[in-house]
């Protein structure tokens, strides 16, 4: 695929004996949202913290934007939301967005952390510690915390983790707005139902494989479903 | 030099807060002192006066690890450490807060341990309080560097407790070399002898850099 934002090819990791990636390849276009769906163990989240610069491929290569993930470069283009929130729960909700930006060189971290507090209706609470959140107020700080530096790709490690409904719907409805701001996303998930609904391709993981990809029309509940089950027997 | 500036306001802000690193550092290192008093023969007599650079040291390295292990446990909580990784600089730089972080901190507890080591064996620091603070800044500096670092390593061991004495102590014979010795020879009233100054800064030097480029690998997963 030409003019990709995110192109991997031949991604592979081990860890010691085990595998977790093996040859997967992959591209993002900008403004695009990918779901990355798959059985526990399938890679997913490997595939994820490698594109962050978290894990180092042992083989094959990940370009964001024409650099190599893991390179700070490639890092200023990522905000990473995952089930842990990054969050120092000592400090206030303000101190934590403050300190993400300052972290990533934001011009004005005060006006841009009340904004962005203001969006995930936090303002009443950002002068309370971050350990007094709950775990859906946490999740909407986190996402904030990740927005601080306006990062183009955002990487969604199963952000609905631990949320009730209310705020599992809240938090959907905020990702189809950043969406429609044009960001790119790439989503981990074991939700297919939202999956199918919030991305425009999925790549379906089994034991650090490709086992299906679905894009445009193909993409469906239905179709995720299936190509799920067959990844799952795989897997087995 | 902002990323470094911000790891250190997060560090010292959450430890103004919570205060449970500076804590348990302070009250280990007065508990050596307390038992190195009681259980050295003479009491404060000039074989134990003698021995103190050595203790007092003994106890700056230990109350050092006890603080160092903390420091990256709490990047635990919440995976804030992979949080730390994401910065778009070289990771160095967070190396560097949180190791100027640490100094600080283990400077606090030196100061008070130094008063009470003073007190148990009858030392008269006041005359050679500069010149002292400023080998004890020389030691501690070395012991920060290599310290940050190999807490980074250790923290995501199963054993990292046990981890962290193992990988470090080995490493600050040099740092305790020169410090002893420095510290020794301004109690007896003399100047701190070149030869072990030069040994902290070349100790120093080589700690701080290496961790600094080595950081960047230590963050991975």
């Amino acid at each position: 695929m030409s003019g990709a934002l995110i192109r991997g090819r031949g991604l592979e990791k081990r860890f010691g004996r085990s595998v977790a990636l093996r040859g997967v390849d992959l591209d993002v276009r900008a403004g695009e949202a990918l779901a990355v769906v798959g059985p526990n163990g399938a890679g997913k989240s490997t595939l994820l913290r490698m594109l962050a610069g978290l894990v180092r491929p042992s083989a094959g290569t990940l370009l964001l934007g024409g650099i190599p993930a893991g390179r700070p470069g490639a890092r200023a283009q990522i905000g990473l939301v995952a089930h842990a929130t990054f969050l120092y729960p000592q400090l206030t909700a303000r101190e934590n967005l403050l300190f993400a930006g300052r972290l990533h060189g934001v011009a004005q971290p005060e006006a841009r952390a009340a904004r962005l507090l203001e969006e995930e209706g936090l303002a009443d609470a950002a002068g309370r510690a971050a350990g007094s959140f709950s775990r859906g107020m946490a999740q909407r700080l986190s996402i904030a915390r990740a927005l601080m530096h306006d990062p183009p790709v955002l990487l969604l490690d199963e952000p609905f983790t631990g949320l009730d409904r209310r705020a599992g719907d809240s938090l959907c409805a905020r990702i189809r707005a950043l969406r429609a701001a044009g960001r790119t996303f790439l989503l981990v998930t074991h939700d297919l139902a939202q999956a199918a609904a919030l991305a425009d391709a999925a790549l379906v993981l089994a034991s650090g494989l490709c086992v299906r990809e679905l894009r445009g029309a193909e993409l469906g509940a239905a179709a995720l479903e299936q190509a799920y089950a067959l990844a799952a027997g795989t897997a087995r | 030099m902002r990323v470094l500036l911000a790891v250190l306001w997060k560090d010292l802000l959450s430890e103004w807060r919570s205060r449970d690193r500076v804590v348990a550092m302070l009250i280990f290192s007065l508990l050596v002192a307390v038992v190195f008093h009681f259980s050295l023969p003479g009491g404060a007599g000039a074989r134990s006066q003698a021995q103190a650079p050595g203790l007092l040291w003994i106890a700056y390295i230990f109350a050092a690890v006890l603080g160092l292990n903390r420091a990256f446990s709490v990047e635990l909580e919440n995976d804030a450490l992979s949080g730390l990784a994401l910065v778009p600089v070289d990771r160095g730089y967070v190396f560097l807060g949180k190791a100027l972080a640490n100094t600080a901190i283990l400077g606090v507890v030196q100061a008070v341990t130094a008063v009470v080591f003073a007190l148990f064996f009858q030392l008269d620091l006041l005359p050679i309080a500069l010149p002292l603070a400023g080998v004890v800044a020389l030691g501690s500096l070395g012991v920060t560097a290599a310290g940050t670092l190999f807490a980074a390593v250790a923290v995501r061991t199963r054993f990292r407790e046990v981890m962290l004495p193992l990988l470090l102590l080995p490493l600050l014979v040099p740092v305790l070399a020169g410090a002893v010795r420095a510290t020794a020879a301004l109690l007896q009233g003399d100047s701190a002898p070149w030869d072990a100054l030069q040994l902290l800064i070349v100790t120093d030097a080589i700690y701080w850099i290496v961790s600094f480029l080595g950081f960047e690998y230590v963050l991975d997963e």
